[in-house]
């Protein structure tokens, strides 16, 4: 089972945490914890098991953001997320010389964030005008309704 | 008439004429093919095409001239003028005056030259000069591109398109367009030269830019080729002279393939203009059904299928006459 | 002698963000050697309006509309993902019918995103009469939706727990009535389009795209299917009343342009299946479930869903904190990553063929930019 192979695999990098997903009340199948420095070996290992990157994205905890990357495997199914905790401050490091579709997932979460990957060959704004000043999904970035 | 005649003699005379009445054919040809282009897209995409203007839309094609007429001539500042301007000009001419060798019927022609059929190829050829200067001139890479293509396409397809018409011309021979419908008396050389035919159908469809060879005016990937920057009535020129190329090289097919003005019960002249209109409809036909081909696949397509075919038709004739 | 050293420079070339085309607001900036492409650079965000910021200011049930305007050709499927996550958070169960109800508008949502791209794409080569054709049909569809939900493209159709309103018997006595008016229309569309030599000149060992692309990308939808992996949500990881059906997932063998065009046919003539079982096997019963709240406040977690759009695999990406409004929503969308992989695949080829790949990859814009 390709779920089990993966929690293996992962286990073996020394991860915060790597645990069976609760698939019918979450949609995943392996939950893992990493720090950010450890995402490149993650990718790949994800990428040596035959994974593709689903998604990129970020969470911003208002005293940390949170990284979180979606795995999945066009051959069977398995769906991984892993997150990674970042301070506010930090750099993540780049995957996107594992996983070139990284590329742009990095750079929306750049430009909508804030958050910086080191090593990223051109970590430009990608959605909003590239001399905009802000990043727009960030909590503290004024509302404009509120309505509830 | 008869002024005219003492003035400036017969000859001369038909020609004043000629061009006077060259010219209104030509107004009202565009005015015709570009409602008929219209309808028949119309109807080949289910769709009844324009309807409110006249019966069935027929003076639609006067409402888009006026409105073209009314329409501001911009010149955009960074262009070389001279050629901007001549531009539409000399690719109007040419075909303008190729209509001096048509054989309408048995006796409405201009001017029955020796050379007809190398008048009309030379002039034909003039076109790339001006599609080349529109491009040029607009300094526009769009525009340049669009002249580029152009170019090697009309380049390419005069080859054959010229071998073609020569097949035809040695079971002739002469140059005389009259002589070559008065060789198809009896029967029409689309039936002893199919070959030929359809060559110079697909080499003419090429010449005048049509589909599926308009990459010149590639909508979709240069916005509009070589003729972006033109507005208004200049734009209307280079329209105008789309569909009188389409005319002049119908009518060529006409004269070389199908008998010129041969046909039983009605007028010469009606039958001819059947023959022409007939050519057109298919030239409209193929615009409508066809993608476009890739430009490479276009000049591969000239060099290498294109050529080689009409060499060996010009050959096979060549020695069937031999050997009669 | 003299010996002039000429120096080969490249020249920039917009492709947008206005262009004939009708992809959206997208632009390509192409670096060009003559007419070979050096470098293609897509650069979106034209059309960039927040809906992720939206999600995170307005309740459950206020970001449903938005869904529809995310991908409006295919909004349906988009609806079911977001309506399907949301349910997975509350643990709200969606009854039987309602599910195949779901199916089938989905399903028929499916048919209209293709049969627009069909005639664009075509439109983009140059051959313009498919493009009415396609709109005919896609017509006959549109028309049955719109009795149904209302509108015409950007459908908001599906509720929490089910659907709102139920089909009548002359939405399905239409339905039937267009699958055979269609069945009929296949020979139309092969002889005209897929047996045309100058379309297939123009399509085949175009834009290949190989399986290790497709990993490194991420991928999903007719990209990959082209390339010959069969990776389908609703058969890889079968949602809604998708297992009750028996459907076919087209391949192509060489991951050229024209492959991904016959895998968008051959999926058209899937979906008529799946729309026919449903019919045929509609259920009785409830199209809502019971009791669900008006104002949703799921437990904290997160959840994420994916489903098959017509342009890949839609992911809703869901992260709750206890509140009637989400902490997060990330719409993880098929053309974002389709879109990336633009510029290896443009690499040395003509402009045309850069068109063509583009086309073929079925961007729909404004779920790049949300």
């Amino acid at each position: 089972m390709l779920s089990d192979t993966i929690q293996k695999t992962l286990a073996s990098l020394n991860l915060e945490k790597v645990a069976a997903g609760d698939y019918g009340k979450t949609g995943y199948h392996v939950e893992a914890a990493a720090q950010p420095d450890q995402m490149p070996a993650v990718a790949q290992t994800m990428l040596d098991l035959g994974c593709f990157l689903e998604s990129l994205t970020a969470l911003d905890l208002k005293e940390s953001f949170t990284l979180v990357y979606h795995f999945a495997n066009f051959d069977q199914l398995c769906r991984t997320v892993v997150h990674a905790s970042l301070a506010k401050t930090a750099q993540a490091p780049t995957i996107s010389h594992i996983y070139a579709g990284a590329d742009w997932y990095e750079r929306e979460v750049y430009d909508l964030f804030g958050i910086r990957f080191a090593g990223h060959p051109d970590l430009k704004r990608i959605l909003l005008p590239e001399d905009a000043d802000f990043h727009p999904l960030l909590k503290d970035f004024g509302a404009t309704q509120e309505n509830a | 008439m008869n002024f005219l005649v003492q003035t400036l003699g017969t000859a001369g005379a038909t020609m004043v004429v000629g061009l006077i009445g060259v010219m209104a054919l030509v107004a009202v040809n565009a005015l015709f093919l570009i409602w008929m282009e219209r309808k028949v897209s119309a109807h080949m995409q289910l769709r009844p095409g324009p309807m409110e203007v006249g019966w069935h839309g027929a003076i639609q094609t006067i409402a888009d001239a006026l409105k073209l007429l009314g329409k501001e001539l911009i010149t955009p500042e960074e262009v070389d003028r001279p050629i901007f301007w001549l531009a539409p000009i000399v690719i109007f001419l040419p075909v303008l005056l190729s209509f001096l060798v048509i054989p309408f019927s048995a006796t409405w022609i201009i001017r029955d030259m020796n050379v007809g059929i190398v008048l009309i190829l030379a002039f034909s050829t003039l076109a790339v000069l001006s599609i080349l200067m529109a491009g040029w001139s607009s300094n526009n890479k769009y525009a340049v591109l669009g002249a580029i293509r152009s170019v090697a396409q009309n380049v390419a397809y005069e080859i054959p398109l010229l071998i073609t018409v020569m097949s035809v011309i040695l079971m002739v021979g002469s140059f005389k367009l009259t002589d070559i419908v008065a060789a198809q008396e009896r029967l029409w050389f689309v039936l002893v030269q199919p070959v030929a035919f359809i060559l110079y159908i697909i080499c003419a469809t090429a010449e005048t830019n049509r589909a599926p060879f308009d990459l010149p005016e590639a909508e979709s990937e240069l916005v509009a080729g070589f003729h972006t920057e033109y507005s208004g009535m200049r734009f209307a020129l280079f329209f105008l002279a789309e569909y009188t190329n389409m005319f002049i090289c119908s009518a060529l097919a006409a004269v070389l393939f199908l008998g010129g003005w041969h046909g039983p019960f009605l007028p010469g002249v009606v039958w001819f203009l059947i023959k022409v209109y007939a050519i057109i409809f298919l030239m409209m036909w193929f615009r409508w059904t066809f993608p476009r081909t890739r430009f490479d696949q276009l000049i591969t397509f000239a060099w290498k299928i294109l050529i080689p075919l009409a060499f060996a038709n010009l050959l096979i004739t060549a020695l069937v006459l031999k050997l009669r | 002698m003299l010996e002039r050293g000429l120096e080969e420079k490249t020249f920039w070339l917009n492709l947008g963000p206005q262009h004939p085309s009708t992809h959206g607001v997208l632009r390509v900036l192409l670096e060009m050697d003559g007419e070979y492409i050096v470098k293609a650079e897509p650069v979106i965000g034209y059309g960039h309006r927040g809906h992720e910021h939206m999600a995170e200011n307005r309740n459950y049930h206020q970001f449903l509309p938005n869904m529809g305007r995310v991908d409006y050709l295919h909004a349906l499927a988009f609806n079911q993902c977001y309506c399907m996550a949301v349910e997975k958070l509350m643990g709200i169960k969606v009854p039987e019918r309602a599910e195949y109800i779901r199916v089938i508008t989905a399903e028929m949502n499916r048919l209209t995103s293709h049969f627009l791209w069909v005639g664009a794409y075509l439109m983009d080569l140059g051959a313009f009469t498919p493009f009415l054709y396609c709109f005919d049909d896609r017509e006959n569809i549109l028309d049955l939706l719109d009795r149904l939900t209302g509108s015409r493209l950007t459908y908001c159709f599906y509720r929490f727990g089910g659907v709102p309103v139920d089909l009548d018997d002359e939405f399905i006595a239409g339905t039937r009535a267009f699958i055979q008016r269609l069945r009929r229309r296949w020979v139309d569309y092969d002889n005209l389009v897929t047996k045309n030599i100058i379309f297939i000149k123009r399509t085949k060992d175009v834009g290949v795209i190989t399986k290790e692309q497709c990993v490194q990308y991420g991928l999903t939808g007719p990209m990959v299917r082209g390339s010959g992996i069969p990776y389908d949500i609703r058969k890889s990881e079968p949602y809604s009343a998708y297992p009750e059906f028996d459907f076919e997932i087209p391949i192509g063998e060489n991951g050229d342009v024209f492959d991904r065009y016959i895998v968008r046919m051959r999926e058209m003539e899937q979906s008529l299946r799946i729309i026919e079982q449903a019919l045929n096997r509609l259920p009785e019963g409830p199209i809502m479930a019971e009791k669900v709240p008006k104002r949703l406040k799921p437990a904290a977690g997160e959840v994420y869903q994916a489903v098959e759009t017509a342009r890949g695999e839609f992911g809703c990406y869901i992260v709750s904190q206890g509140d009637i409004k989400p902490y997060r929503i990330k719409l993880r969308v098929p053309s974002f990553a389709n879109l990336s992989i633009l510029p290896e695949a443009s690499v040395d080829n003509l402009v045309a063929d850069v068109v063509a790949i583009l086309g073929s990859m079925d961007v729909v814009v404004p779920e790049i930019d949300r």
